[in-house]
């Protein structure tokens, strides 16, 4: 029983998408360019060559934010969306009816159509591949070559991600919509 | 704070050609073969989608090296029932400290790729026309050597040319079993015409930096202040642990980052400045910044009195050619208070870097550029030290003895037309190619022994090389995928790709050196072979015979045997060397085992064997700080120093002035940048999602970069009509592609970029073939002066809409 969440050192991040393919390769995931439980977001620049103003420059490495609220969970019609002992939001693949209700609920975009299981799926942290076999790392914090995220319980104070938010300063998106994420960007 | 991208967004953003995984394969050709179509196979060992999940099943971790780039980072291949499931990175690896990259997760679906190489095949239609014959492996290797009734073998053409091996060229791409083949092709049947990848790639880095401070060195990026990085792009040419230390450090972190790019990379995007530098400009600007650390007074006087050879001579020369920042400006596009500003804070800076780079050779320029920026290094006496260019050092491993054969009646080399310091070993791909083409070799050049090397897509100007190969009376080729110019060779051979071979153990040296070994994951898929046995079975295979030719024409061979009996004979011939297939008497893994535990002793390979990894006091060393840090040497135990008094910077290096080379970096007129009016200039480059040509066709990867686009200023696109995805004519002096266009605020209004890589024309590789633009069709053949390596960025091209 843990409360899983992920801290991100989002400055790190260089847009390689070393995340989403590891994450391809250990979870299954079909190919596509719909298809992806991870993403990295992408501003548009802003001014004119050769002045192009850096601050507009930032890479958002995202995937589902394991609301404490989830909107995705709330409007599930079936159940299928629900979340597990680790406060993990999961899909039941025998409940999903691919209404997509939860596609529109979600604010991160973070659910998308597998047609090979017939799920709207979405991000597991790994729960049933990597930390199912007792790994501590989910395989996008395992394979990134800057480092960006830091995963673990967020009720165990000496956890590495409790250390982290205890001592930076650190963000949610959205978090006036009240779904209370479980990722944190670190300043 | 609120950032606002939602998935939506990044997907327009990223335009994308979704390729469905079950897309239909084409399963007519030999090539694709029925098994491995849609990866629906009913063979053992190959899974049945394209990505597997992996299962909570027990499951077997090798360790191996990652071959998808030339960088080498360690992992440990998931294996469940003989399937790679998964590839992690390996900890216990000091240079790639737990990361893969997206191309390193992505290895899985070269190995697996349906249209990968099967079967040894013999051409029978004709050259480029993709028709072969499947064959046993002993029917190639006797058409090597015999030829068939479409081409001639090598027994022939060395027996036509009186036993001269300069007959045969070879070459290779980068990677552990390179070695090998140089050992086979050059040492053993004994060409001199060797054309490496070096010379496309980054040989004057090395060669400047060598012959300054004797050393390409290490940055060290992780206690570094300070950092100049031009031309390099750490953040989409992936080096470790370069890009792993740099990023965690910018944005006001630690490392102050100033980047000089003709385009916005993500390089760039990381900066605290970027100049939009003029492509092939990069020597003024350093000349300028020694300028004023000279005319100021900043650099490290103790340093330069010390160790800079030629420093007084240096000095005086920068001042009075007057390289000011002034003077600069009009070359470089960077204003002359922003050079002032850099050269002082660089100074000021405790522990600055002006990073060496690594990458193609772009400008004639190159090799004084190197120079210069090595010397300004040696300015700031951040050399040899914590926070600086470091040299590091390196755990010996036994040397292999080669038994060499001499070859009396063997020609030399020739490919040295304008260059003015010819590397004996590994030569000049464009000058080599040209005078060949052009009939000035000495000799006839009549086969090409090739491995892992794609010259049609990598060397400029594709139609050139492609009449060089259609000129040859043999072409071999040992590869995994069916690239562009295998679809030029006769005879083909199909190698086990990396996941499938155990590897010459390496050593990788620096601040934190380490022995690693690739391991085998699973068997060689199909019928392909690892390199070194294929080494072995073609050298036992032409050994006799090229002996045969040899004794027939050599005068040394044949005043040595004169009265000789039979077996005196076999025993001069194997003495001399002249037995082909000695150096693979023992398998890879056998001769890994002898070296490390000569070496290191048996615990050193009972290290290797479980974790790949293996350096003096490991496991003392090695521990876990935290879930993504490691600690692989206790801080007074880095190579963070090492020269002491020997440290020299090779200032004014005399000797090049009588090969016709400037002995200090020197500005000329013609280094200047220029475009005709209505023409841009080409700049080409890599990208974090795939290497060059070798992974064009890697779904996974596909997936994430379906294709280059032309980047053209969004500006000049507004003037020129041009929207985004619209086709447009590239054309340059030597050819012409049509590509889809990129408007972007990303590059300058007379330049255009391209990723390099793609465009394939072999129909035999399903995914890559007609996808995007080979820019080897349109880079001119030009070749910088000291070494002859091809210039990448002096192409200027016409576009327009079509």
């Amino acid at each position: 029983m843990a409360r899983y969440g992920m801290a991100l050192d989002y400055k790190n991040c260089i847009n390689c998408k070393a995340c989403e393919v590891a994450c391809k390769e250990e979870n299954g995931v079909l190919l596509g360019a719909d298809k992806h439980r991870i993403w990295v977001g992408v501003n548009e620049l802003e001014g004119e060559w050769p002045n192009i103003a850096l601050s507009s420059s930032v890479f958002m490495p995202s995937q589902c934010q394991h609301c404490d609220n989830a909107p995705c969970q709330e409007v599930c019609p079936t159940n299928a969306t629900y979340y597990d002992e680790n406060h993990v939001v999961r899909v039941d693949v025998d409940k999903c009816i691919l209404c997509s209700y939860c596609v529109e609920a979600c604010p991160y975009g973070a659910r998308y159509e597998d047609p090979r299981t017939v799920t709207m799926d979405k991000c597991t942290f790994c729960s049933d591949t990597r930390l199912a076999r007792g790994e501590t790392t989910t395989a996008c914090q395992n394979t990134c070559p800057t480092k960006v995220r830091t995963f673990g319980d967020l009720d165990d104070p000496n956890s590495e991600i409790s250390q982290l938010l205890r001592n930076r300063e650190h963000f949610s998106l959205k978090a006036n919509l009240g779904t209370k994420p479980k990722l944190f960007y670190l300043m | 704070m609120q950032v606002e991208v939602s998935r939506r967004k990044f997907l327009q953003g990223s335009v994308t050609l979704s390729i469905v995984g079950a897309s239909a394969v084409s399963t007519t050709n030999l090539f694709s073969g029925e098994e491995a179509s849609e990866h629906k196979s009913t063979q053992s060992g190959i899974p049945s989608t394209i990505t597997t999940k992996t299962s909570t099943k027990k499951a077997e971790n090798v360790p191996y090296l990652c071959g998808i780039c030339v960088n080498k980072c360690a992992g440990f291949a998931r294996v469940e029932d003989g399937i790679v499931t998964k590839l992690n990175p390996n900890p216990y690896f000091p240079k790639s400290r737990n990361m893969l990259c997206a191309r390193g997760n992505a290895g899985i679906q070269t190995m697996y790729d349906p249209d990968r190489l099967k079967y040894p095949m013999i051409r029978i239609g004709e050259r480029g026309d993709g028709k072969y014959k499947r064959v046993s492996w002993e029917e190639a290797y006797d058409a090597i050597l015999n030829g068939t009734d479409k081409f001639k073998g090598i027994k022939q053409i060395l027996d036509e040319e009186k036993d001269n091996r300069a007959t045969i060229g070879y070459c290779n791409g980068e990677g552990l079993s390179k070695e090998g083949f140089e050992v086979l092709v050059g040492e053993k049947i004994g060409s001199p015409n060797y054309v490496d990848e070096i010379s496309i790639c980054l040989e004057t880095t090395l060669g400047g930096y060598v012959n300054t401070i004797g050393t390409y060195g290490e940055a060290d990026l992780n206690n570094a202040d300070y950092l100049i990085i031009a031309g390099a792009n750490r953040a989409e040419a992936i080096i470790t642990p370069d890009t792993m230390d740099l990023f965690k450090r910018t944005k006001g972190r630690g490392l102050k980052t100033i980047v000089l790019d003709p385009r916005f990379t993500n390089t760039a995007a990381k900066a605290d400045r970027w100049y939009a530098v003029n492509p092939g400009t990069d020597l003024a600007f350093v000349l300028a910044l020694t300028y004023v650390v000279l005319t100021e007074e900043l650099y490290d006087k103790d340093f330069a009195s010390k160790h800079m050879d030629g420093f007084e001579d240096y000095k005086q020369h920068i001042i009075s050619k007057g390289y000011t920042p002034q003077w600069a400006e009009k070359f470089t596009n960077i204003p002359a208070k922003e050079i002032y500003k850099t050269a002082r804070e660089f100074m000021a800076a405790r522990s600055p870097i002006y990073y060496q780079g690594r990458r193609s050779v772009f400008s004639k320029n190159d090799f004084q550029l190197r120079r210069a920026m090595a010397i300004f290094q040696g300015l700031s006496g951040n050399l040899d030290k914590k926070g600086g260019i470091v040299y590091g050092k390196k755990l010996g491993l036994p040397k292999e003895d080669i038994n060499s054969p001499m070859y009396a009646q063997v020609q030399p080399r020739f490919d040295k037309e304008g260059i003015a310091i010819p590397s004996l070993k590994t030569g000049s791909w464009i000058v080599f190619r040209n005078m060949v083409l052009e009939g000035k070799a000495p000799y006839p050049v009549r086969a090409m022994f090739m491995r892992k090397h794609n010259p049609m897509s990598g060397v400029p100007n594709t139609k050139k090389t492609e009449a060089f190969l259609r000129k040859m009376d043999l072409n071999v080729m040992i590869d995994i995928l069916p690239s562009d110019t295998t679809m030029f060779a006769d005879v083909v051979l199909p190698e086990a790709s990396y996941l499938e071979r155990t590897s010459p153990v390496a050593s990788y040296g620096g601040l934190e050196p380490a022995i690693v070994q690739r391991k085998a994951a699973v068997k060689p898929l199909f019928e392909t072979k690892v390199p070194e046995q294929i080494y072995k079975e073609l050298a036992e295979k032409l050994s006799k015979p090229l002996w045969e030719i040899t004794q027939k024409y050599d005068e040394d061979v044949q005043d040595d045997t004169k009265g000789m009996s039979a077996e005196e004979i076999e025993k001069y011939y194997k003495e001399n060397g002249f037995d082909l297939a000695e150096p693979w008497e023992k398998t890879v893994h056998e001769q890994n085992e002898e070296k490390i535990v000569e070496a290191f002793g048996k615990e050193a390979w009972e290290a290797l064997e479980e974790k790949g990894v293996y350096y003096p006091n490991m496991d003392k060393y090695y521990q876990q700080l935290n879930p993504n840090e490691f600690q692989y040497y206790p801080e007074n135990k880095k190579n963070y120093s090492v020269k002491g008094d020997t440290l020299k910077v090779v200032v004014n290096f005399k000797n090049l002035a009588k090969k016709g080379v400037d002995p200090m970096p020197t500005w000329r007129d013609d280094m200047a940048f220029s475009v005709p009016e209505g023409k841009f200039r080409l700049v080409t480059g890599r990208h974090a999602q795939f290497t060059q040509s070798g992974t064009t066709n890697n779904m996974m990867l596909r997936d994430l970069i379906p294709t280059n686009y032309i980047w053209i200023n969004n500006k000049k696109c507004e003037q020129m009509g041009i929207k985004f995805g619209d086709k447009v004519e590239v054309k340059s002096n030597i050819g012409k592609v049509t590509i889809m266009a990129y408007p972007t605020n990303k590059i300058a209004p007379n330049q255009i970029f391209m990723l390099h890589g793609f465009g394939g024309s072999s129909e035999q590789m399903e995914f890559a073939t007609g996808n995007g633009a080979n820019d080897a069709l349109l880079i001119e053949d030009k070749i910088e002066p000291v070494y002859g390596a091809a210039v990448m960025h002096e192409t200027n091209v016409e576009i327009r809409k079509v």
